[in-house]
């Protein structure tokens, strides 16, 4: 993955449908300063590595349900 | 009128029906405390004393919650008063009608008193809010109540409700009780209904109780546990009594210890205290376990790109009309949700179910796990960065690192106090129970509470 670029983000927003975004706000993306968002960039590599794990037939989580035991 | 601003419900209760009080002067006692600190730390937003005092007046004593003044984290909605999320984007909204819980509460009799400042739509763990105020730590104000229900824990802990509402989604009703020495219970996802709360990220999302003890937590969870078939998210079941078992004997039960992540880069005097509290349960005849858990290595971006495109999703309507009225902070935040990508967040709700499948393994074995509540005691306002025991995290990240996973899990959880650290800020430890399983999670905890006391109130 090449490192993210704000004007890539900047592009990105221009041609498709998007919310608008400030300069500022891209800008935290690229270089953060509030420690919410801990790095846009480190946030893309993890998703990169989660998205080449083998999950199989593993759903999407919905609503939770009662568990019983094994031996119940 | 000191010890009765810090008295629990069923105490307080008895007092209105024996008539040693009337519910005119406990409400008028609790607005009166209001009425000193608030200007100084801004832990109410709105307040409808007028309505509350009248409800007062006329209040029948009809069950232990009637007569007694409570308040609830502004993500509520309630009739005629407004509802601002924390934000200037709703700051003139006033609701039709009340959220499920309130009305369920108002049904049995309590009064509601108001509501409580907040992080900004529940967007972060700290309780900074720059348009309403930060709250500030009940024991120290140079120090953070943590969020994102700051002010909801910070109205117990200082003596201006009996009880408070609040919204986790990674520990925004766990953390701040953690640091504000309160007890904070998160019920299983669904068992609560959340209609008529402001979604911050619906997947995890969970409606939860600020109390001064566990078996305030126990009566209020038996209020609010029933099934709402008008909130989709729901889950129909036949919870049994959290009050009924309370004091149940505790021998044989199975006390899983986390061995990786949980006890880890943990204050030491936080990190003593837990194990004081395991080396009781022991002693009460419960059987400790140590327990491998899921890796945690990713749950926080797993989380992170769950709750971004969600918040973004509800937020939407508003952002095309108040954009500039959100903090940097929040703008921040739907900007990276954005640039989520769909197969990104499906991937996140896959892992998600990988992450219950295999804590529910871990139920299989044990009823209960303990951990520390937080890892830190309350950061310092204005931090930006907190250094816990080697590791040096955003504030958020640190106050959060324990409880976030159960909101993924859904499993129920509640921290209460262990006591005070020697900086003087309160400490705790966290139980997690299984699926639906509140009675034996407060059962465990009443017990624990027992050895430990609940934390003396702040100067």
């Amino acid at each position: 993955m090449h490192l993210i670029q704000k004007e890539t983000l900047s592009r990105v927003l221009q041609e498709l449908s998007c919310h608008p975004c400030g300069d500022a706000e891209l800008e935290e993306l690229v270089a953060p300063q509030m420690g919410i968002i801990s790095g846009f960039q480190d946030l893309l590599t993890e998703l990169e590595q989660l998205r080449v794990l083998q999950l199989g037939e593993l759903p999407p989580a919905g609503q939770v349900q009662p568990s019983k035991k094994p031996e119940e | 009128m000191t010890n009765l601003i810090y008295a629990d419900i069923a105490e307080l209760g008895s007092k209105l029906r024996n008539n040693e009080l009337s519910a005119v002067d406990l409400a008028q006692a609790y607005f009166q405390r209001i009425e000193e600190l608030n200007p100084q730390n801004p832990v109410f937003i709105s307040q409808c004393k007028e309505q509350a005092l009248h409800e007062a007046e006329y209040t029948q004593l009809t069950h232990p919650l009637s007569g007694i003044p409570f308040s609830c984290k502004d993500l509520y909605q309630t009739k005629g008063l407004k509802t601002t999320g924390g934000s200037r984007v709703m700051e003139d909204h006033v609701s039709e009608e009340d959220a499920y819980t309130v009305q369920l509460l108002k049904q049995q009799g309590a009064i509601l008193q108001g509501k409580n400042n907040l992080h900004e739509f529940a967007y972060g763990a700290t309780g900074v809010n720059a348009h309403f105020g930060t709250v500030t730590n009940p024991y120290n104000s140079s120090r953070l109540a943590g969020g994102s229900s700051s002010g909801s824990a910070a109205a117990v802990a200082l003596g201006m409700s009996a009880f408070a509402l609040g919204t986790d989604t990674g520990g925004s009703v766990r953390a701040p009780a953690a640091l504000c020495g309160v007890v904070g219970l998160k019920p299983t996802l669904g068992r609560i209904s959340l209609r008529g709360v402001v979604p911050y990220c619906w997947t995890l999302d969970h409606v939860g109780t600020f109390t001064r003890n566990v078996k305030d937590a126990a009566l209020l969870m038996d209020v609010l546990g029933v099934y709402d078939a008008q909130d989709s998210s729901c889950v129909n079941t036949s919870p049994s009594s959290c009050q009924a078992t309370l004091t149940d004997d505790i021998r044989g039960k199975k006390i899983g210890i986390p061995s990786n992540f949980f006890f880890d880069h943990c204050d030491p005097e936080i990190l003593a205290a837990t194990h004081q509290a395991i080396g009781f349960l022991e002693q009460q005849g419960a059987e400790i376990i140590p327990v491998e858990m899921p890796s945690m290595e990713h749950t926080r971006t797993v989380s992170l790109t769950v709750q971004l495109p969600e918040a973004l999703s509800y937020h939407s309507d508003f952002l095309a009309e108040k954009r500039e009225l959100y903090s940097d902070e929040f703008r921040s935040g739907f900007a990276a949700g954005q640039f989520i990508l769909a197969e990104h967040y499906v991937r996140a709700k896959r892992l998600i179910e990988g992450y219950r499948q295999q804590l529910q393994a871990v139920f299989n074995e044990v009823d209960v796990l303990i951990t520390p509540g937080c890892p830190t005691i309350a950061p310092p306002v204005d931090t930006t960065l907190v250094e816990t025991a080697g590791k040096t995290e955003p504030a958020g990240n640190a106050i959060t690192r324990y409880t976030s996973f159960f909101n993924m899990t859904g499993n129920p959880a509640i921290t209460l106090p262990t006591g005070l650290h020697s900086s003087g800020l309160p400490m705790s430890v966290q139980l997690v129970a299984n699926l639906f399983d509140e009675a034996t999670l407060l059962n465990l905890a009443y017990q624990l509470e027992g050895r430990f006391g609940t934390c003396q109130p702040p100067a």
